[in-house]
């Protein structure tokens, strides 16, 4: 019985409470949605344990109202019952699904998304079309994105990466006859809406497949701007370091 | 005498508490054992990458709803509890036809994706508004909220008249629906939950309500948000991307493929504009009934909207819904891209 009475008490709770887990808590949210998500997040996580606190003490305020008519054994607690087609106290039945994400996330939390996605799609090319860029920032190697990288290098007809040394950070993935990529994945909004970004590495040895990398080197001019045979774009490496997957594993756009 | 009986009995009490005690022991042992060594190779077999990225595609749309799916139900609870119903019959033109076109132009204001406005419309409904109208809310609320439209103005650097687009087509589409369902709608199609159950009635009104109406909406609603995360991780996994470049030779396959994605894809509206973008090698009429449909028509909508007003109304609407965000952005599209 207690179940069915503190049922949404517990469900609310149990949201709210895998919500702050991977927000408050850590930053395992940035496996799952974009970084600007995280206050609201936060809000909704609270505001959901303190309605399900305020609707488990209403519950119980009006339980005891109800008289002395009805007295329940709750020294045993119960299995919870929700066969009942009631849509009253137990709540509405639906809900109960939402144990299935709260669970995932308090106790095994899915992983960031890696090479598995990324080789389910051909790398999408950034919609652009050539022409100028802003100077690249000082700073030798200049820190770039893979998806930076990329767009200057196939779309920039100042070629600002020419001469410069760069530095990116993604994982690895493999393409056919011995080729690796350094590979990161965009997110806008979360990661239902990942697309592939990836630079081909030239000059040193291929690291496992999902090895998160830094990779130091030079870009590797290769076809005519804009067109098919400058896909994708290529680093001369210099130096290739392993590194511990980043806090957030995709890159915003 | 006492004294001895006592003892005995604490001695038995100890005795049988140690029994329980191995005994159970034993059995948590065993089990524990079973599982440590056999959980983990099922696990890890079952763990393969396809399973872990389902799962992270699932979560991620869950987590992502959650805030939109609060805003959304705190509004409607809101909207319950604290606006009489004669604000609304104020508000509103007393008639259908014109009711449609200012409830659609009101989507403006809520700045959330779907997923909020789902049990916003619902409400309303409950207070009186014409179901043509709230459903007209429905549908342009997601679409042309001014976070989605400057989203799809930086997705589109340098094509205003993407921006522009989108908002005529998708704010026709609403405004046809609702007139669509002014003029043929039947009432016995929705099915509206007559009470929500929990600590207050249908007709109380005040904080207690609001808690009640709160609790109640989100918890179903996110249920169903569950539902359709499911089914969309479950497409996103199982139909491959690169699928997509077979078809993008013709233009004529490529606007229903399109908004046949949208529907699957169940990218929040606030986002769809990046993927849009992404799809390069579509032309931008095709890409346009992406950003139309998506926020109107997809698999975690249709479950939110079965919950909502029942599984006759979901169906029908949607397919309908589908139809008019096609035609409009495809006349739209030819118009002004």
């Amino acid at each position: 019985m207690r179940g069915r009475r503190y049922g949404p008490a517990v469900l609310l709770v149990l949201t709210g409470a895998a919500v702050l887990r991977v927000t408050l808590f850590s930053d395992l949210y940035l496996r799952y949605v974009q970084a600007g998500l995280r206050p609201y997040l936060i809000v909704s996580g609270v505001a959901l344990v303190l309605l399900g606190v305020t609707t488990a003490a209403l519950r119980r305020e009006a339980y005891e109202d109800e008289g002395q008519g009805h007295v329940e054994h709750e020294g045993h607690g119960g299995p919870d019952e929700h066969d009942g087609h009631s849509h009253g106290a137990a709540g509405p039945r639906v809900a109960w699904l939402l144990t299935l994400p709260a669970v995932a996330l308090l106790l095994f939390p899915p992983p960031a998304l890696g090479s598995y996605s990324a080789g389910r799609e051909a790398a999408q090319r950034a919609a652009q079309g050539v022409g100028s860029f802003p100077a690249l920032p000082a700073g030798n190697p200049v820190e770039l994105s893979v998806a930076q990288f990329g767009s200057r290098a196939i779309y920039d007809s100042g070629r600002s990466l020419k001469g410069r040394t760069v530095r990116m950070t993604g994982f690895v993935t493999h393409g056919d006859d011995g080729t690796w990529y350094v590979t990161r994945l965009l997110v806008s909004c979360c990661a239902a809406d990942a697309t592939t970004s990836k630079v081909e590495v030239r000059g040193d040895d291929a690291p496992p497949t999902d090895t998160w990398v830094t990779v130091t080197g030079a870009w590797h001019p290769r076809g005519k701007l804009g067109s098919d045979a400058a896909w994708p774009p290529v680093l001369d490496a210099t130096s290739v370091r392993q590194v511990k997957q980043p806090a957030d594993p995709y890159e915003k756009r | 005498m006492q004294n001895q009986r006592t003892v005995v009995d604490g001695v038995r009490l100890v005795v049988r508490a140690l029994v329980y005690a191995v005994l159970g022991g034993a059995a948590l042992i065993a089990i524990a054992t079973v599982f440590s060594v056999l959980g983990p190779t099922l696990a890890l077999d079952l763990y393969t990458p396809p399973v872990a990225a389902w799962w992270t595609v699932f979560t991620a749309i869950a987590v992502q709803g959650v805030p939109f799916l609060l805003l959304g139900t705190v509004v409607s609870a809101a909207i319950g509890a604290f606006v009489p119903e004669r604000v609304f019959t104020r508000l509103l033109p007393r008639n259908p036809a014109l009711a449609v076109p200012v409830a659609g132009a009101a989507g403006v204001v809520l700045p959330g994706c779907e997923c909020a406005s789902v049990p916003v419309a619902g409400s309303l409904m409950r207070r009186g508004v014409a179901p043509a109208a709230a459903l007209a809310f429905l549908l342009s609320a997601p679409a042309i909220n001014p976070v989605v439209l400057v989203a799809t103005s930086i997705a589109f650097p340098g094509q205003p008249k993407m921006v522009l687009a989108r908002l005529v087509a998708s704010l026709a589409t609403a405004v046809v629906m609702g007139w669509l369902w002014a003029r043929f709608g039947k009432d016995e199609w929705l099915r509206m939950p007559a009470s929500r159950g929990g600590d207050g009635g249908p007709d109380a009104s005040g904080p207690r309500a609001f808690l009640a109406g709160l609790q109640h909406d989100f918890l179903h609603a996110g249920g169903f948000l569950v539902l359709g995360a499911a089914a969309a991780a479950t497409f996103n996994i199982a139909v491959p991307r690169s699928v997509l470049d077979l078809f993008t030779g013709t233009a004529l396959a490529a606007v229903p493929l399109l908004a046949v994605l949208a529907v699957v894809l169940c990218v929040c509206s606030q986002a769809d504009a990046f993927v849009a973008a992404s799809l390069s090698a579509f032309p931008l009429t095709a890409r346009l009934a992406f950003m139309v449909v998506g926020p109107m028509v997809d698999l975690k909508l249709i479950a939110l909207q079965a919950g909502t007003f029942g599984r006759a109304f979901a169906v029908r609407f949607s397919s309908a819904t589908w139809v008019a965000a096609v035609t409009s952005s495809v006349l739209v599209g030819w118009w002004l891209l």
